[in-house]
């Protein structure tokens, strides 16, 4: 592997921070492989974050992380990756996400493993560290969050650890960047030691067990000389651990040493890999039946004498007090639900307000000035008129538009939905919903992917891997689709200014509007109550798993990062995918309405053979072949459903004269829209099929590489759309016969 | 995980059969001590990871907006189910020795 020239003077600190060269995805070559495991809501994406100057989305809960991702810095001319693996309590691989941060620490074979500790919860930290010690002795531990543990009134001395463990450790503040430059000299060191170090390990075993072991470690290595840890895989063996089994019995865990070089390895013969499982499964009769109880408590009882020794407890506690104050009211009895809807209220009512006047701005620079400015030009340099049609009439304004209509909602909504996530508030609201879930049949932890779900619906369905029962699982992916994500957010807010905050006096337009867009997200989160309770009696028939949930401490939200990572990582990301979806549904759509068959347009066509089932459903045409051209992205349907309307109404498009809108304002909008003969059922129908629909092409195959399954995939599509039509149908003729 | 029982008792098992104290039915902010967990294994390994041993100081703190209880156990907060919570036998602190 290529080494990059070394600095003669790498030893003075200050070289150090210079020294870091952080290299954000660039893994493909290294010189050390390092790990970063902990338990989950330690903060590992943020020593992760730190280490490779990647902005990895953060978040106060647990389970954020459930894919593992990887990044690289150059320190003192060393290349090194960094895997960030999912958050774990322990390494019995009891979920998807402890099952993939097992398998690496055991056979990525990193070359060192820096486990990221909890200073104010050691005891429960250790057991983790303690495990990972009994696979490999190249370890770091960063005890990170000191400042909380201090609030806490507690103190740990990193060297009295150190002394216990044997393997160097390293106190910090990741947040703050404070302990991240000696976490990397410790890494360095450990990882380019050669000579082996002594690390405790905690003997937690009977006689009885370690005369098994003697009896089984020889065989393994016998079966799989290449297999690092054959003590360990011994031990797994002992407990009967199906996963560890499953990869003795397959010959996998010869492979699974040699994953990372790519070496083909001779698979070790069937009958030697059969006489390990009997061994094992004839020496487990010799054990005690509650042989795994004893070494899992044994092993709690080291990691708290070992807790003990170190740290200082009963220290002044600061600011302890807040955080209770804080439960007391958001998952008070009383107050939990109506702060929660208020919290969602509030957030929605500064994102209407705030939007409206740099959305009119920009519709101002984009579309009024910037359109006619470039036409003015594509005239005098005599381009065809379909080449300015398609490229400035079809993909420059339905690119504008999604700009116009999305930046300013999103640039606000995300920083603020950001903030109250990194406070910690997210596990709270998952808190007060649990009970519902399960009265649903589902899992508590539903409830965090379907907040995740309100960022992006993909982004849901791979968090549903916190979840380790199948069935809930399937559950979660199924109904993820009622959480509003992203794409769909602008246009519920956008339609609900328009035609409900219209329909209150000016002064409280923005309320009611709010109030509108709440409503609708609370029909969404009914919606997946009830689906996953039909599903929990019908198809997927079952009890909900028990389930225990952690309440991470308030953290404050680092504004200025949360800005930053919520506009970079979010905003830009969600407007530049919808971008990249306009830009060929803005070509389309201007050559349907101007290919025509007939006499009319192809979109005219389509608009108006769809346009009965429209009425039916209390919408138009407009909006179904919208839906079919979104179906990509759902952050188009609001400019498509636009052009559409300009371009096959025939009102504001005078021949010869270009493309004329004057959509400088929400208000100016709505007037299009209105004259296009929407009504208040229009919106509020169009705000349900928004809600209630087909997920979009990314989440439906992301559903399949979840669920390898068609079926399934086919469910989660199709089930959302019928509830949908079901529905838009319904109120249009309720409305109907009300309305007379 | 693959147990050779499958109700295993975490924690001893000789206390008095009648006046057993549940965590559930402990009043707020009074702090008990832990002393079994009657659940299967898959159901008490999440508890043990999280803290909740037998031996450990415990405190429901407060309860959602449902009745499920919260508890303090080791520096954090954690949620529990009420079914969960009536599975944790625990005795007072005075009565420890």
């Amino acid at each position: 592997m290529p080494t990059l020239t070394a600095d003669p003077c790498v030893s003075c600190a200050q070289h150090r921070a210079k020294s870091l060269v952080r290299l954000g995805i660039s893994t493909d070559k290294w010189d050390y492989l390092i790990a970063l495991a902990g338990n989950p809501n330690v903060g590992k994406s943020t020593v992760f974050n730190e280490l490779t100057g990647l902005r990895q989305h953060t978040g106060n809960w647990p389970g954020k992380t459930v894919v593992r991702a990887e990044g690289a810095f150059v320190h003192e001319g060393k290349r090194a990756k960094v895997v960030d693996l999912p958050g774990t309590y322990s390494l019995l691989a009891g979920s998807a996400d402890e099952e993939i941060a097992r398998d690496f620490v055991l056979f990525g074979r990193p070359d060192v493993t820096v486990v990221v500790v909890d200073a104010s919860r050691l005891e429960r930290n250790l057991n983790l560290v303690l495990q990972i010690l009994e696979i490999t002795d190249r370890v770091v531990v960063f005890l990170n969050l000191v400042d909380e543990a201090r609030r806490h009134g507690i103190a740990v001395d990193p060297v009295k650890l150190e002394r216990e463990l044997g393997v160097p450790v390293v106190q910090g503040i990741a947040r703050e960047g404070v302990g991240i430059d000696d976490l990397l000299s410790a890494a360095h060191e450990v990882a380019l030691r050669t000579d082996a170090v002594t690390a405790v390990r905690a003997e937690q075993y009977t006689a009885e067990v370690e005369a098994a072991l003697d009896h089984l470690v020889p065989e393994i290595h016998n079966a799989f000389p290449d297999t690092p840890n054959a003590r360990w895989v011994a031990l797994r063996l002992l407990n009967a651990d199906e996963a560890v089994e499953g990869a003795v019995h397959s010959g996998e865990l010869g492979q699974l040493a040699h994953d990372e070089s790519g070496a083909l390895v001779e698979i070790t013969a069937a009958e030697v890999r059969h006489r390990v499982l009997k061994k094992a499964t004839s020496l487990r009769w010799g054990l005690p039946s509650n042989f795994q109880d004893v070494v899992t408590r044994r092993a709690y009882q080291v990691a708290e004498q070992i807790s003990q020794r170190v740290q200082v407890r009963g220290l002044k506690k600061v600011g302890i007090a807040f955080d209770q104050k804080m439960d007391e009211w958001l998952t008070s009895r009383i107050f939990g639900f109506p702060l929660m809807l208020l919290i969602l209220a509030v957030v929605f009512w500064i994102t209407i307000e705030g939007a409206n006047v740099p959305s009119s701005m920009l519709a101002t620079l984009l579309i009024d000035n910037g359109h006619s400015a470039l036409k003015g030009l594509a005239i005098g340099m005599g381009v065809p008129w379909w080449l300015d049609g398609l490229l400035l009439d079809g993909v420059y304004l339905a690119t504008a538009w999604v700009v116009a209509v999305m930046l300013p909602p999103m640039a606000i909504f995300f920083p603020l939905f950001t903030l109250l996530e990194d406070f910690g508030y997210l596990p709270r609201v998952a808190f007060n919903l649990d009970s519902l879930f399960r009265k649903a049949g589902a899992h508590g932890k539903q409830a965090l992917t379907m907040c995740m779900g309100f960022g992006c619906n993909a982004a849901g369905v791979v968090a549903t891997r916190v979840i380790d029962s199948p069935r809930e699982r399937l559950v979660a992916i199924i109904t993820n689709n009622f959480s509003l994500c992203n794409g769909r957010w602008p246009t519920q807010i956008l339609i609900a200014t328009i035609f409900i905050g219209a329909l209150a006096p000016s002064q409280l337009g923005g309320l009611v509007s709010a109030g509108a867009v709440v409503g609708i997200a609370l029909l969404g989160i009914m919606m997946m109550f009830l689906s996953s309770w039909i599903l929990s009696q019908t198809v997927l028939r079952g009890e909900a798993t028990s389930f225990s949930l952690e309440l991470p401490p308030y953290r404050p939200p680092r504004v200025w990062q949360t800005l930053y990572t919520s506009i970079i990582d979010r905003t830009l990301i969600v407007l530049w995918r919808a971008v990249i979806f306009a830009v060929p549904a803005g070509a389309l759509i201007w050559l349907i309405s101007n290919i025509s068959l007939n006499d009319l347009s192809l979109a005219h066509h389509a608009v108006s053979w769809l346009d009965p089932v429209g009425l039916l459903l209390g919408m138009n045409g407009v909006i179904l072949v919208a839906y079919v051209v979104a179906i990509p992205a759902n952050e188009i349907v609001i400019p498509t459903v636009l052009m559409l309307t300009v371009l096959t109404g025939g009102f504001a498009m005078g021949e010869g004269s270009g493309v004329m809108f004057e959509l400088d304002s929400v208000g100016a909008t709505g007037d299009l829209l209105r004259a296009g003969g929407w009504t208040l059922l229009t919106g509020v129908n169009l705000m349900l099929f928004s809600l209630l629909h087909n997920p979009c092409s990314t989440t439906i195959y992301t559903i399949y590489k979840e669920t390898r399954s068609t079926k399934w995939t086919a469910v989660a599509t199709l089930m959302p759309l019928a509830v949908g039509l079901t529905v838009c149908f319904l109120v249009a003729q309720i409305w109907r016969l009300v309305a007379g | 995980m693959g147990l050779d029982t499958p109700k295993s008792m975490l924690g001893s098992r000789n206390e008095e059969p009648g006046g057993e104290l549940r965590l559930g039915d402990i009043p707020l902010s009074q702090t008990v001590e832990l002393v079994r967990i009657d659940l299967p294994s898959e159901g008490a390994e999440p508890l043990l990871e999280r803290g909740v041993l037998p031996g450990c100081q415990i405190c429901p703190v407060r309860s959602s907006p449902t009745g499920d209880p919260i508890v303090s156990v080791d520096g954090s907060l954690l949620a529990l189910r009420r079914e969960t919570a009536d599975c944790l036998c625990v005795r007072l602190l005075s009565d420890a020795s």
